[in-house]
């Protein structure tokens, strides 16, 4: 109960005008800090919301894999450009984005992350690592401003945090692959 | 196993929603970025083009509207620009010169449209002029001086003009053509001369043949 309603809280106060005008006037911290927060307090909300309906989970994401799919069709869809651009511009927009980071890739993300073997947790890191390389060259290396709401050098700056966050992602892969926790048992 | 049935009936759903999600928010797979959509949406309205009052580098002052009965193909830039601007005016020569002569002045005019009004007044339009070979009758290089009739262009245009607070200005750019009524006709890539040169032509032409 107290998770959610960090998360929750979490949540409205990144509704509240005043923020969401601050993290959304700097591209980075609009795609880097502000989606992943939402995210987490969809995450945090997502035990209750467990508890409440353990049967519609059990049956309807028994192996977890509906559920990461919708994570990442969820993630995937907010790298787009033009996704962040009309986040900015149409409010049905700017609405889904509070709606869908929350509660469909939060929750289903907490649900089905448990659920999953090594072998799937594994790909998904693997997934998001190419895409975040490749969405990194692309805001990098494109000669076109891609954003319409937001200048070149932010859109570089942009390029450079998925770099990071994939080289991060990286490490972690090497890591399991060459660290077995069972040595250190 | 009726919870693998489940399971791979939510997995369905998924699956669908995730293509009609993409294929709804890149208008069929068609634009990933705002600017896409924004031409596409552009493509399929044809506004017609807003009056506003020009003053070119001859300080003349004369309405958009003059140019009615012919065809005008428009750039927006400010002469200070020193990244895209040079490109898209040296492309639009490169354009003003695949246009067979009969046509130029007479049935198309070309125009630069500044959105900097502060600096580029008639002197600085000029010299920028000389610079790309334009003779500032076929091809002029004007400013719009009242600021709510510059606006209202802009965004009916889709043009989005951002300060960078430094005297610079971060833009979208396009060449657009406008037909002989006044309605945007066509938005065209302008890093792309030749294609752009070869549909403005076909047009002319195809206008002769009437």
């Amino acid at each position: 109960m107290t998770q959610f309603i960090w998360g929750f809280l979490l949540l409205v106060f990144l509704a509240l005008p005043p923020v969401a005008n601050l993290l959304e006037s700097i591209m980075i911290v609009h795609m880097h800090m502000q989606m992943p927060l939402l995210v987490i307090a969809g995450f945090l909300m997502a035990r209750l919301v467990q508890l409440k309906f353990p049967r519609f989970f059990e049956n309807w994401n028994g192996n977890g894999v509906p559920g990461i799919l919708l994570f990442v069709i969820i993630m995937g869809y907010w790298t787009l450009p033009r996704a962040m651009d009309e986040a900015l511009t149409v409010p049905a927009i700017e609405i889904f984005k509070y709606i869908s980071l929350p509660f469909l890739a939060g929750i289903p993300l907490r649900d089905s992350w448990g659920k999953l073997n090594n072998l799937w947790k594994n790909s998904v890191i693997g997934f998001f690592t190419v895409l975040f390389f490749a969405m990194g060259w692309l805001y990098i290396a494109s000669p076109e401003q891609l954003c319409t709401n937001y200048l070149i050098v932010e859109q570089i700056t942009l390029g450079w945090g998925f770099v990071t966050m994939a080289l991060c992602m990286v490490i972690y892969l090497a890591y399991t692959y060459f660290v077995d926790p069972a040595d250190y048992e | 196993m009726a919870n693998n049935k489940k399971t791979l009936i939510s997995l369905i759903v998924v699956l669908v929603f995730g293509v009609l999600l993409f294929y709804i928010g890149t208008d069929g797979f068609r634009a990933y970025t705002a600017e896409t959509a924004r031409v596409i949406q552009l493509l399929e309205d044809k506004p017609k083009f807003p009056e506003v009052m020009l003053e070119d580098s001859n300080e003349e002052k004369y309405p958009i509207s003059e140019f009615k009965g012919s065809y005008v193909f428009i750039t927006f830039m400010y002469t200070a620009c020193g990244t895209i601007c040079p490109i898209l005016e040296m492309n639009m020569g490169q354009v003003y010169r695949q246009i067979p002569e009969e046509y130029v002045g007479e049935d198309i005019t070309f125009l630069s449209i500044s959105f900097d009004p502060e600096r580029d007044d008639p002197e600085t339009l000029k010299e920028y002029m000389e610079l790309f070979y334009a003779d500032g009758e076929t091809w002029r290089m004007a400013r719009v001086n009242d600021d709510g009739e510059l606006q209202h262009l802009l965004d009916e245009i889709g043009v989005i003009v951002i300060p960078d607070g430094e005297g610079d200005f971060a833009h979208n750019s396009a060449f657009y053509l406008v037909d002989r009524d006044g309605y945007l006709m066509d938005v065209m890539d302008f890093t792309d001369v030749d294609a752009a040169a070869e549909r403005v032509i076909s047009i002319l032409e195809g206008d002769k043949g009437d």
